[in-house]
């Protein structure tokens, strides 16, 4: 078929070929052009509407990979959280009550930052609020560290403190538990040598001579030596304002400035000083003030656990 | 220009009009959609080449502030685990030299049930989902009949009890208490504080700030209410009947006189650090026919079976006494 097409024209009515000018040509091709590009975006329209563009859904393909990450991390995230929810309840529930210091409130824990809006650079993302939250999380888990990390450092010191006095105070029988008490803390009317009223500032405990006396709390030894009435006699300074008196003894195994940890051998009881048989005379004060000794042990020991007790202290490095 | 237009036929040497058929214009009807998309595609490509649409520049940019987001997170994570790291072991070594026992492990701490992940190995296959959850419930109905089992001989008896049998045993715990952090130490041979030996522990001790408010166990009249300077200091005894006594020692102050009827949950006093004791604590023990008995069974009211196993477990740990 040939290619010519022919039009009739009809001031002359002859056949003519068609021939276009350049100008219709660059119109006609213009307007091919123009319509093929409003084709091209019409089918882009449709075509992405429907399954989206395919860089699109690469796009798209790499959000879910990062979500899926994001989720990862999010489980690390709350482990920590489970984590750090342990030790706090651990801190407030066990070592701050024992030691005796106060909690920390949870909202200076968990400190929330109001007023200025931070996460700002972080709207107007499809993610936004997912973002928003881990950044939140993990800004909270860092505040609890820390408060956490500086709880603890306090806590430490306070525990170590708080060893140090348990093991100072005078807290055990200075001789062995089975022993009878003698007088205790009180005003006595008639004194068992001088025979007149006088007041009893420690607690007697009849032994038979030469029984092992020992020390009931770490400290130093300041006096050990002869002292009046309570005759060859040891004092202790166990520091936090206590002293404790062992008085009437026969023989002193310890010298002056000496340290002395709980359970040491002091010396054995006797009948030293102003006395009226071999007995103990145990005497506790607090800032120099006399304190009833039955206060600061108990008899809740056999014989055997006793000199187990003492043994198992002298076997123990000293606290320093 | 005029509208028809011809063709010169060179068999009968006339011009012919030009007419479509409908195969003609169907086919060239065809033939633009085709060649439409073609070019479609073509210019997509090159545009797609040169300029995103504005959906891809706008998850172009989503992409780039959750990587940056992702990698801030991660190395904070990092670092806030190194750091968590530390402070677990710091939460062992003071609970070491402070209890004088080992450290209940992080993974009983958490519950027991839905700490960490112990079906990692199950995670990966694509029916992960339904085997983890169901291994997960697996678990949970295991421990609740292993804890179910034990107490049941106790259930049985109970049951058969009256009503105000089971409203006066002890049943509850004396302090409020969400979590059992504050069981320091249970029932049975314990280290002395100040002693260093192991002495039989009769009761349980729970820590406690001063003045926390303690509960009647279960009802009951006060037998007993002691002010002391040595052992026990300051402590109470409720006479529950049946046999049942408990007592709280070592409180600051009393809420409750002797003699006074008391009901479970009554505040009878406040936790405090009287008497012989190393430390502000409840002293709680449990009495049957003035026999003592381990007060760890007798919570069975308000705990899950999941912490009941725990408090087993912490109350079992041989650590030290606080008196």
């Amino acid at each position: 078929m040939p290619d010519h097409k022919y039009f009739l024209d009809l001031s002359d009515l002859q056949f003519k070929k068609v021939k276009l000018p350049w100008k219709s040509k660059l119109v006609r091709f213009s307007l091919w052009f123009l319509g093929s590009v409003a084709v091209t975006v019409i089918y882009s329209v449709l075509f992405n509407s429907a399954f989206g563009s395919p860089e699109e859904r690469v796009l798209n393909q790499e959000i879910e990979n990062l979500k899926l990450k994001y989720s990862l991390v999010g489980r690390e995230i709350d482990y920590s959280v489970k984590l750090i929810d342990n030790i706090e309840l651990s801190d407030e529930n066990r070592y701050r009550p024992v030691l005796d210091m106060d909690t920390i409130p949870q909202t200076f824990r968990s400190m929330g930052f109001g007023g200025v809006n931070r996460y700002e650079e972080l709207e107007g993302y499809e993610n936004s609020e997912m973002m928003i939250n881990f950044r939140k999380k993990v800004e909270d888990l860092r505040n609890r560290t820390t408060v956490q990390y500086e709880s603890f450092k306090e806590i430490d010191e306070v525990k170590d403190e708080w060893k140090r006095e348990m093991e100072h105070l005078p807290l055990i029988s200075p001789v062995n538990v089975i022993y009878r008490l003698g007088d205790g803390m009180k005003f006595r009317e008639k004194h068992p040598v001088f025979g007149t009223p006088r007041w009893h500032h420690g607690q007697d405990i009849s032994t038979p001579y030469g029984t092992e006396v020992f020390a009931t709390g770490s400290g130093k030894i300041i006096e050990a030596g002869w002292n009046g009435g309570f005759g060859n006699c040891i004092v202790i300074d166990h520091g936090y304002g206590y002293r404790s008196t062992y008085g009437h003894l026969s023989n002193i195994r310890v010298t002056r400035g000496m340290n002395v940890k709980r359970g040491d051998k002091l010396g054995l009881t006797g009948s030293s000083g102003t006395s009226s048989g071999p007995h103990l005379h145990y005497q506790i004060d607090l800032y120099g003030q006399h304190k009833n000794p039955l206060y600061f042990f108990n008899n809740d020991l056999t014989e055997d656990e006793y000199f187990e007790m003492i043994q198992t202290l002298s076997a123990q490095t000293k606290f320093k | 220009m005029p509208k028809t237009k011809y063709k010169f036929n060179p068999d009968s040497l006339s011009f012919d009009k030009i007419r479509l058929g409908a195969r003609d214009v169907l086919l060239r009807t065809l033939a633009y959609i085709v060649g439409s998309v073609i070019i479609a595609v073509i210019y997509s490509f090159i545009l797609a080449l040169f300029i995103d649409s504005p959906k891809e520049k706008a998850l172009k940019r989503e992409i780039a502030q959750l990587t940056l987001q992702y990698e801030l997170i991660n190395r904070e994570m990092g670092d806030l685990e190194k750091v968590l790291g530390h402070l677990q072991e710091t939460d062992d070594n003071l609970y070491r030299t402070i209890f004088g026992a080992e450290p209940i492990p992080a993974t009983l701490r958490q519950g027991g049930v839905g700490g960490v992940n112990r079906y990692t190995e199950l995670e990966g296959y694509s029916n992960s989902k339904i085997v983890v959850g169901t291994t997960k419930r697996l678990d949970v109905i295991r421990k609740k009949l292993y804890i179910q089992s034990k107490s049941f001989d106790d259930l049985i008896t109970l049951a058969l009890e009256k009503e105000d049998m089971l409203r006066s045993i002890p049943a509850i715990l004396p302090i409020s208490t969400k979590d059992l952090t504050r069981i320091a130490s249970g029932y049975g041979l314990r280290i002395h504080p100040v002693y260093k030996i192991t002495k039989f522990h009769t009761g349980m001790d729970f820590t406690a700030p001063m003045g926390t408010e303690i509960y009647a166990s279960g009802d009951g009249t006060i037998s007993g209410v002691f002010s002391n300077r040595r052992g026990m200091g300051n402590y109470i005894i409720i006479d529950h009947g049946f046999g049942y006594t408990s007592t709280y020692a070592h409180l600051d102050s009393f809420a409750a006189r002797n003699g006074q009827k008391v009901s479970r949950g009554d505040v009878i006093g406040y936790v405090g650090n009287t008497g012989l004791s190393v430390a502000p604590h409840l002293h709680y023990e449990i009495k049957l026919n003035d026999t003592n008995v381990d007060p760890v069974n007798y919570f069975f009211n308000d705990l899950t079976a999941a912490e009941y196993e725990m408090m087993i477990e912490v109350a079992s740990k041989t650590g030290q006494s606080f008196d």
